[in-house]
């Protein structure tokens, strides 16, 4: 038997479906324009494509080497992804699981770290970085990205909880550290991994401010600095190759998304509760 | 006495040797902090003590607290200041209220909760220049949301918001809300589904209402996860950049300066004039504000001596 829906209820719902169709409804009218041309966006830009047509994107791939933009975003997201995600994950085992002097002083000074403001970073970075010739190569983005306290925070959280007596007895078999690491550890916190994985690959996908700083070749930038080349000084200047760079830019993170969406959410929801 | 040294030393030298795997697997980190992280750091306190300008590093002048003066004194600097704090008091109270209205709404359905949820959650995952492109034409004169108010006639003519008093910061929060309420709601969300049921059940056989019960168990509940959002956001919100950046306004926030921000100002400094000195010091200023306004936080906010 279905109970009837109540008063209240309804309202939840309209309240509910309102504000997700205020979410999504910028998506579709990217997505609806970029199938548009110039002057049907400036005239229509509301309506659905009169006759679809392909011109922003030509447009795109006139002017940029978008395979080469993807590819450069994805070497860089994926190698950060990989050596943070391994790194971080190596040093939090060592601060979860091996008692060694000195550690709780180098865990505290670590935390204290995470206090600091990223912008205090931003300009000696840079010139430290230009004095090292990096300014205009990738170690510059990948480099000082390779292992993270955030990560390490969050991976050593979630390795707390693995029993001690498991380590104990593998180390009794003769098992050393790295091996222990890779046969007994890694398999248990696949959870923690995906997490840090997720935020690390998002952090460094979105990313505008290193890219914008630090590629300025254009055989070098990603596809979000490929953006800022179809900026025009006149509004409505390049609108359909910018609808079309935006859904070329959105389309893959959102499947991506929609296929680990629980993934994605616990890795927001994990953060909150590690604090 | 020299035996019971040596014995000691020979035990920490065991432990140590024991525990060479533990150096091993932090000394990742411990490097690249050293270079990337505290080196850094202290050449940026050396630098507030210069001029340095940048292509040239050789004109650099020893000008004492002279930046720091300068900065503290600097109009534009606290404009920027003042604009950052209206634009977050917006944007916090808009973005969690939102946020805790979704969570205890979706928390009171059952079907099509998730769905909702991964909705909601969209923009989260979105790059932030995209979305400021996709606002900054629906906003605009004559674009998608002013062509609704005009039709419904909230609106008579054009507003051009980036050049209106009052206007730039207001938008801004507003576009940002919309961007960031989601990560609000899954947190909170995940903070009701943690409540103990039996709390309601209780409240409930006591005869309160659903708002009672909101104000006395929901609300009080989840303190924890809201005060983690609250210091989240100010650590994040008083460093934004690339929403302003990549909205379109010029590095000193366009007509009167009403979309500077501190960091679009520290970048103006460094790499615009090149006084790199003068932008490190701008740097620390803000740090310095962000980590009394964090600490402040913890000592009146602190949810309860766990959290």
């Amino acid at each position: 038997m279905k109970k009837p829906l109540t008063f209240s209820q309804v309202a939840n719902y309209l309240i509910l479906i309102g504000g997700a169709i205020f979410v999504i409804y910028p998506f579709v009218y990217m997505v609806m324009n970029s199938f548009k041309t110039g002057a049907e966006i400036m005239n229509a830009p509301t309506s659905l494509p009169n006759k679809p047509t392909l011109i922003g994107y030509t447009g795109v791939f006139e002017k940029l080497n978008v395979g080469r933009l993807f590819v450069n975003s994805l070497f860089l997201s994926g190698t950060v992804t990989l050596l943070n995600t391994t790194l971080s994950a190596v040093g939090a085992y060592a601060f979860a699981k091996i008692p060694f002097p000195g550690r709780n002083q180098i865990f505290g000074f670590m935390l204290l770290t995470m206090m600091i403001p990223g912008i205090l970073f931003l300009i000696p970075s840079y010139i430290m970085l230009y004095n090292i010739g990096w300014v205009g190569r990738f170690e510059a983005l990948i480099i000082p990205s390779a292992v993270s306290v955030f990560s390490i925070f969050l991976i050593r959280q979630f390795m707390i909880g693995i029993p001690n007596e498991l380590i104990e007895a593998a180390r009794i078999d003769g098992g050393s550290e790295p091996v222990i690491f890779v046969r007994v550890i890694m398999p248990l916190i696949r959870p923690a991994l995906a997490t840090v994985a997720i935020l690390t690959f998002m952090g460094s996908w979105n990313d505008f401010f290193g890219p914008l700083l630090y590629l300025n070749k254009p055989e070098q930038w990603t596809l979000q600095l490929g953006l800022l080349q179809f900026r025009g000084t006149v509004p409505g200047e390049n609108a359909e190759q910018i609808w079309a760079l935006t859904t070329l830019i959105t389309v893959p993170i959102i499947v991506f998304y929609f296929f680990m969406q629980e993934q994605f959410i616990k890795a927001f929801a994990n953060v909150s509760l590690s604090k | 006495m020299n035996t019971a040294i040596a014995k000691r030393r020979a035990r920490w030298w065991n432990r140590v040797r024991r525990s060479w795997w533990g150096y091993v697997f932090v000394s990742p980190w411990v490097f690249l902090y050293l270079i990337f992280g505290l080196y850094p750091l202290l050449l940026s306190f050396f630098l507030t003590f210069f001029t340095y300008s940048f292509p040239n590093p050789a004109n650099q002048t020893f000008v004492g607290v002279g930046n720091w003066i300068q900065g503290i004194t600097d109009p534009l600097f606290w404009k920027s200041v003042g604009n950052i704090g209206v634009n977050q008091v917006i944007f916090i109270g808009l973005k969690n209220g939102l946020g805790l209205l979704f969570a205890v709404l979706l928390s009171r359905i059952g079907f099509g909760a998730r769905i909702l949820r991964t909705i909601y959650f969209l923009p989260v995952i979105t790059s932030t220049v995209v979305l400021m492109t996709i606002a900054d034409n629906m906003v605009a004169p004559g674009g998608h949301i002013q062509r609704w108010m005009s039709d419904v006639g909230l609106i008579h003519e054009w507003i051009f918001w980036k050049s209106q008093e009052g206007l730039p910061m207001l938008v801004l929060a507003l576009i940002n809300t919309w961007k960031w309420f989601g990560i609000s709601t899954v947190i909170l969300l995940a903070g009701i589904y943690g409540i103990d049921k039996r709390l309601y059940e209780a409240a409930a056989v006591d005869g309160a209402n659903d708002s009672q019960m909101f104000m006395v168990i929901t609300l009080p509940m989840l303190r924890p996860q809201l005060f983690f959002l609250l210091v989240i956001d100010v650590i994040n919100g008083l460093q934004m950049f690339t929403e302003v950046f990549s909205i379109g306004f010029d590095v000193y926030g366009g007509i009167r300066n009403q979309a500077l921000t501190p960091v679009l100002y520290l970048y103006a400094q460094a790499f615009d004039r090149s006084n790199v000195g003068y932008a490190s010091t701008l740097g620390l200023l803000l740090a310095i504000m962000i980590a009394a306004l964090t600490a402040l936080q913890f000592k009146f906010v602190r949810s309860d001596p766990e959290v």
